[in-house]
């Protein structure tokens, strides 16, 4: 295990408060006398975590998560509050569109301040220089100011100078989503040779698939928080559960639980059952067991199904289609399990949903929904694994 | 690293004195033509208006006598205010890019000392082409004198730079403060000229003593610098050291209150 190139231990930031001027003053002589104001907000919140050299990590999480704070935390931009970073290596960061231009000035000269601001001498830059222009590919109008440049052209050459440079650790923050399809490609191009060459790399991203493709790590931060860290795959799939249920929830889809009616159910219970986090791998076994109630001595109907985390139904089968009845185990209350064996669901979150029905299979009177999530590796795309084979004409 | 940041600083230096030119059609005459017209301007009002003398045992126009102690104080005085604006003015890039800020205040004060010598040299040659006689041999000493405003700027102009992040208001106070340093220091009159119970005040203004020191370098013939310049090295690189303390304790939260 070699050096790590960066390290974060329990790293926090808190914004000073700065908007009345008596606030201003008292942070002041703080600062002044004691290096440390007081109060303000919480931005991170005991962030840690290691880069060794050659890793790539990926940092996701809600707008105003804390992501971009971290990074400029990590690259000196900012001061951490509390915690310890070090860095053993030079880092180069791409944080804005545009970060460090001056629009008065051309092209050519922010591209010779920007590679300056990375430490590049004047000999270095020269040498470099076609090299980085080649890499921009913004022609002629390298010599115009670069007020007249447009987002594209102005992502084009902040790139092209950060790559130049080639440093130990390259971070960018959700920069390359400006630049058209074929830039973006000899960016990702020119990332993957990076890598591949042993850099190291992390960047802000909420393009799920590209943070799949070019990191073997990922980083979830939400409210200034670590949510989750570890491999790129089982991150990003919490990261994406997280947000389809967090969307259902706000549409209220959970409706229809009705305690009183006269065919309920009691409880809905999924095996392999972990507390509320139920978490099964992609084609392995998931149980459900379905305890229901009914008011007379007929067993009521049960259907069951999967939706997404979302509310998009996947599939649902009741006891009356495959000519299945209930065990009455008490007076009055009934259960059936159902098992989903092999299980086709594609990584994300979902949801086992279960209705229970009048005995004649007419009228649904209760819904209960308990969730879960299907892990592992994959880029496929969708709901579900469908069969197929690729076959050459 | 000092080599990178040497020339971060050319880099930064050369922009700021290229900024002040960019687009004006004629530029770089501009550098030489302003301060002769200065120099015409202050001749008029002066000679002409005022009728204003020279301290007695000096035998030169008073705009002589003015001129040599102005540019320096327009140096100091320049670099001072714009390099306290320096941060505020950098705001976008210092909350984007991890780069030594210190540069940038630096960068700010080197510009104006090298725009403002240039007008100071030309002064020069137009005065001695005119007939002033003055101590070639004071140079080195007037050079050094200069050197020691130089540090002077960047340690008050560090600690301002730093300071104005946090109290706006000094944005609004500083030109005025100097305004009045001005007229505090004897640049427009001699102390001599000053009733007798006035005159003593004067010394605890330390700019008295970097114009006294550059004036008797090139006016009166004294070329060996004497306890004195001691004294000013020793308070600029004070200034110097306490202006660093104070950038380097705020510079790591400019970003929070910018």
């Amino acid at each position: 295990m070699s050096e790590p190139l960066l390290q974060l231990q329990g790293v926090s930031k808190r914004y000073p408060p700065t908007v009345r001027a008596g606030e201003r003053m008292r942070a002041f002589w703080q600062l002044l006398w004691r290096g440390q104001a007081q109060g303000g907000t919480s931005v991170l919140e005991d962030v840690s975590f290691d880069i060794i050299p050659g890793e790539s990590l990926g940092i996701i999480g809600s707008n105003g998560a804390g992501k971009s704070t971290l990074l400029k935390v990590i690259t000196g931009v900012l001061e951490p509050t509390k915690g310890q970073i070090e860095k053993r290596g030079s880092v180069a960061a791409l944080l804005e569109l545009g970060a460090g231009f001056d629009p008065e000035y051309t092209g050519l000269d922010n591209l010779r301040m920007n590679a300056a601001f990375l430490g590049l001498s004047r000999k270095q830059v020269e040498e470099r220089l076609d090299d980085i222009l080649a890499f921009a590919d913004i022609g002629d109008s390298i010599n115009e100011p670069v007020k007249h440049y447009s987002s594209g052209m102005v992502v084009r050459l902040g790139f092209a100078v950060v790559a130049s440079v080639r440093p130990d650790l390259l971070i960018t923050d959700e920069v390359l989503a400006v630049g058209d399809e074929s830039f973006q490609k000899k960016c990702i191009r020119w990332i993957e040779g990076y890598l591949a060459d042993g850099g190291t790399m992390m960047m802000v991203s909420h393009n799920m698939y590209q943070v799949q493709k070019l990191c073997r790590h990922a980083l979830w931060i939400e409210e200034g928080r670590v949510a989750r860290y570890g491999d790129v795959f089982d991150v990003t799939q919490s990261y994406l559960a997280w947000h389809e249920r967090k969307h259902a929830r706000q549409d209220g889809v959970a409706h229809g639980r009705n305690e009183n009616a006269p065919y309920r159910i009691d409880s809905l219970s999924l095996d392999p059952a972990d507390g509320e986090s139920t978490v099964v791998a992609m084609g392995g076994r998931l149980d459900v067991r379905l305890e229901l109630s009914a008011p007379d001595d007929r067993p009521p109907v049960a259907v069951v199904g999967i939706v997404r985390a979302d509310g998009t139904p996947v599939y649902g089968v009741g006891t009356d289609h495959d000519g299945i009845e209930p065990v009455e185990i008490a007076p009055g209350r009934y259960a059936i399990d159902i098992a989903f064996t092999d299980l086709p669901l594609l990584p994300g979150g979902y949801a086992a949903r279960a209705h229970a029905l009048d005995s004649e299979g007419l009228r649904m009177h209760d819904t209960v929904e308990q969730t879960f999530t299907v892990t592992g590796k994959t880029r496929e795309v969708g709901l579900v694994r469908l069969q197929h084979e690729w076959r050459r004409p | 690293m000092t080599r990178e940041y040497t020339s971060l600083l050319g880099r930064l230096t050369r922009r700021e004195i290229r900024s002040r030119f960019i687009g004006s059609a004629s530029g770089w005459i501009w550098l030489v033509l302003n301060p002769l017209l200065l120099l015409a301007v202050y001749s008029f009002v002066f000679g002409v208006i005022f009728q204003a003398r020279v301290p007695p045992g000096l035998e030169m126009p008073f705009v002589a006598w003015l001129a040599v102690a102005l540019w320096p104080w327009l140096m100091f005085s320049e670099g001072v205010l714009r390099g306290a604006q320096t941060i505020r003015e950098h705001a976008a890039l210092i909350s984007k890019v991890a780069m030594p800020r210190e540069m940038l205040v630096l960068a700010s004060v080197t510009a104006v000392f090298v725009l403002h010598l240039v007008g100071y040299a030309a002064v020069i040659l137009v005065l001695a082409a005119i007939g002033v006689d003055l101590n070639w041999l004071g140079f080195p000493r007037m050079l050094l004198a200069l050197a020691t405003l130089y540090v002077l700027a960047v340690g008050l102009a560090l600690g301002m730079s730093a300071i104005q992040v946090y109290v706006r208001d000094l944005e609004q106070a500083l030109p005025t403060v100097f305004m009045f340093w001005f007229f505090l220091t004897p640049i427009l009159y001699a102390p001599s000229l000053l009733p007798p119970g006035y005159a003593g005040w004067l010394d605890w203004n330390p700019m008295t003593w970097w114009m006294t020191e550059i004036r008797s370098a090139l006016l009166h013939d004294h070329a060996v610098p004497g306890w004195a310049a001691l004294a000013l090295l020793g308070g600029s690189l004070a200034m110097l050291w306490l202006g660093r303390v104070i950038f380097r304790r705020l510079s790591p939260y400019f970003e929070d209150f910018l």
